[in-house]
C-alpha cells in the first residue's frame, strides 16, 4: 500500500490534496477543472455528513454499551486485583504484622495529595529491617512496639508528575514532609527514606 | 474525599491515573473504563453493527487491559493502546465470520440497534428536513459497511475518533504513508457511493 495507491482524478490531481483544501477557496485548476469541481462537491458532502455523524454517534444513547458492562470489568478487575508484595512490619512471639505494598501506597498517596500541584503516580515501597542497621541498635529489651528509630524502616520511591512551572525541590521537600509523618501515624514505622521522581509535567 | 475512595483527585491528569491503575488501584481504573467503554463500544458497533458483539469487545479489551496494564511503558500511551487492542479484537471478529462465509451487511440477521440508524440531536428539527439528514446519515453507515475491515477501521479511527497517522499505522501494521492512502480510498469510495444517491 504505497502513496502511489491513493486515487487521482483523470486531471491528476489526488483525492487527497482535494480533501485537505476543501475548507479553502478554489484555486485557479479547481475554477477551470470539471473534474475537481466535481470531486470537491462529493467530498465536501462527504465531510458534511462525516461531521454529522462523528455528532449523532457521541449523543446516542442507543450507541452506549449496558450499564452491567462496567461491572463486569470491574468484578473480573477485583478478583485479579494486585496487592504487590507484602511488607513485613511487626514480627514478635504473639504473631506478625503484615501490610501490603498497594495498601501502604494508597496511604502515600493520600499524604502527597495535600501537596498542590503534584501527581502521584507509581508507587514501589521496600524495607530495610531492622537487623540491617548498624550493629548494637537492636530495639531496647522488653520492647514490643515498633515506633521506634532502630526498627525497621521503609524505602519509600514515589514518581510523579508536577504541574509545570513548579518548584521542584521545594514541591519535593513538601511530598517527604507529608509521607514522612503520614508513615507513622499509619503504620507504626518509620519512613526512612523517601525518594521522588518527577517523571513528567501534566498540562492544566 | 469523593466516590473514588482516599486519596483519588478528580482533576488528575489520565497519564498519573494509568499510572496508579498500573499499581493496581482499582478506583484510578474504574475511572479509565468509565472514559473508554462508550468510545469502545461506538467503534465496535460500527465495525461489526452488531450489539452483542460490540459488547464483548469492549469487556474483553477492557479486563484484558487490567492483567496487561503493568506492562505499559509509556502511561500517556494508554488510549492509543487500548484502542489498538479493540481495533484488533474487531478485525478477528470480522475475519472469523468471513470464515464462515457469513455476510456482513445482512442487517435482518443482526442484532442490529434500530436507534443506531442516526437521528438529530438538537429538538425543533423539520420533519422534512430530519427525514432526509436521517438518510444521509444511514447511507453513510451503509457505504461504510462496504468498505473492507482495515479500510473501515482506518476510517472510523480517524474520522470519528480522531486518532493520528502514526498510531492508526501501528493499529493496522502499515505505515503512516500507507494510513494515508488507505484514508484517501476510503474517502473516494464513501464520496464515490454519496453521489449516485439521487
Amino acid at each position: 500500500m504505497a502513496l502511489d495507491d491513493i486515487p487521482r482524478l483523470g486531471c491528476g490531481r489526488s483525492i487527497d490534496s482535494i480533501w485537505a483544501t476543501t475548507d479553502r477557496p478554489p484555486t485557479a485548476h479547481e475554477e477551470r477543472c470539471e473534474q475537481c469541481q466535481t470531486a470537491r462537491t462529493q467530498l465536501e458532502r462527504l465531510s458534511e455528513a462525516t461531521r454529522a455523524l462523528r455528532e449523532s454517534d457521541l449523543h446516542n444513547p442507543a450507541l452506549e454499551p449496558r450499564h452491567g458492562i462496567k461491572n463486569a470489568i470491574m468484578d473480573v478487575a477485583r478478583a485479579e486485583v494486585r496487592r504487590g508484595s507484602r511488607i513485613l512490619l511487626r514480627s514478635a512471639d504473639n504473631g506478625s504484622t503484615e501490610i501490603s505494598e498497594q495498601a501502604l501506597s494508597s496511604l502515600v498517596r493520600f499524604a502527597a495529595a495535600a501537596v498542590p500541584g503534584v501527581h502521584s503516580r507509581r508507587c514501589r515501597i521496600e524495607i530495610r529491617p531492622a537487623s540491617a542497621g548498624p550493629a548494637g541498635e537492636d530495639p531496647p529489651p522488653g520492647t514490643t512496639g515498633t515506633a521506634t528509630t532502630a526498627g525497621p524502616r521503609l524505602i519509600v520511591n514515589l514518581r510523579v508528575a508536577a504541574a509545570p512551572g513548579i518548584d521542584i525541590p521545594l514541591m519535593a521537600e513538601a511530598l517527604r514532609h507529608e509521607i514522612s509523618n503520614a508513615i507513622p501515624a499509619g503504620v507504626g514505622i518509620g519512613a526512612g527514606t523517601v525518594n521522588i521522581t518527577v517523571e513528567d509535567l501534566y498540562d492544566v | 474525599m469523593n466516590d473514588h475512595g482516599p486519596g483519588f483527585e478528580p482533576d488528575l491528569d489520565e497519564g498519573s491515573i494509568v499510572a496508579r491503575a498500573q499499581d493496581g488501584d482499582l478506583a484510578a481504573f474504574e475511572h479509565l473504563v468509565l472514559a473508554y467503554q462508550y468510545r469502545l463500544f461506538r467503534l465496535a458497533y460500527r465495525m461489526l453493527n452488531d450489539r452483542g458483539e460490540a459488547e464483548d469487545i469492549v469487556q474483553e479489551t477492557l479486563t484484558t487491559s487490567w492483567c496487561a496494564l503493568p506492562m505499559l511503558a509509556d502511561v500517556d500511551a494508554f488510549g492509543g493502546w487500548i484502542y489498538r487492542l479493540a481495533t484488533n479484537k474487531c478485525l478477528d471478529v470480522l475475519r472469523r465470520r468471513s470464515a464462515h462465509a457469513e455476510s456482513i451487511v445482512d442487517s435482518d440477521d443482526m442484532d442490529a440497534i434500530p436507534g443506531a440508524r442516526a437521528r438529530p440531536v438538537s429538538a425543533g428539527w423539520d420533519p422534512a428536513h430530519e427525514a432526509e439528514w436521517s438518510a444521509e446519515q444511514d447511507g453513510l453507515t451503509a457505504l461504510l459497511n462496504t468498505l473492507p475491515p482495515a479500510q473501515r477501521a482506518c476510517w472510523l479511527l480517524r474520522e470519528m475518533h480522531g486518532r493520528s497517522y502514526a498510531e492508526i499505522g501501528v493499529t493496522l501494521r502499515i505505515s503512516p504513508t500507507a494510513v494515508r492512502g488507505t484514508l484517501a480510498r476510503a474517502r473516494h469510495q464513501i464520496a464515490e457511493g454519496m453521489s449516485q444517491w439521487r
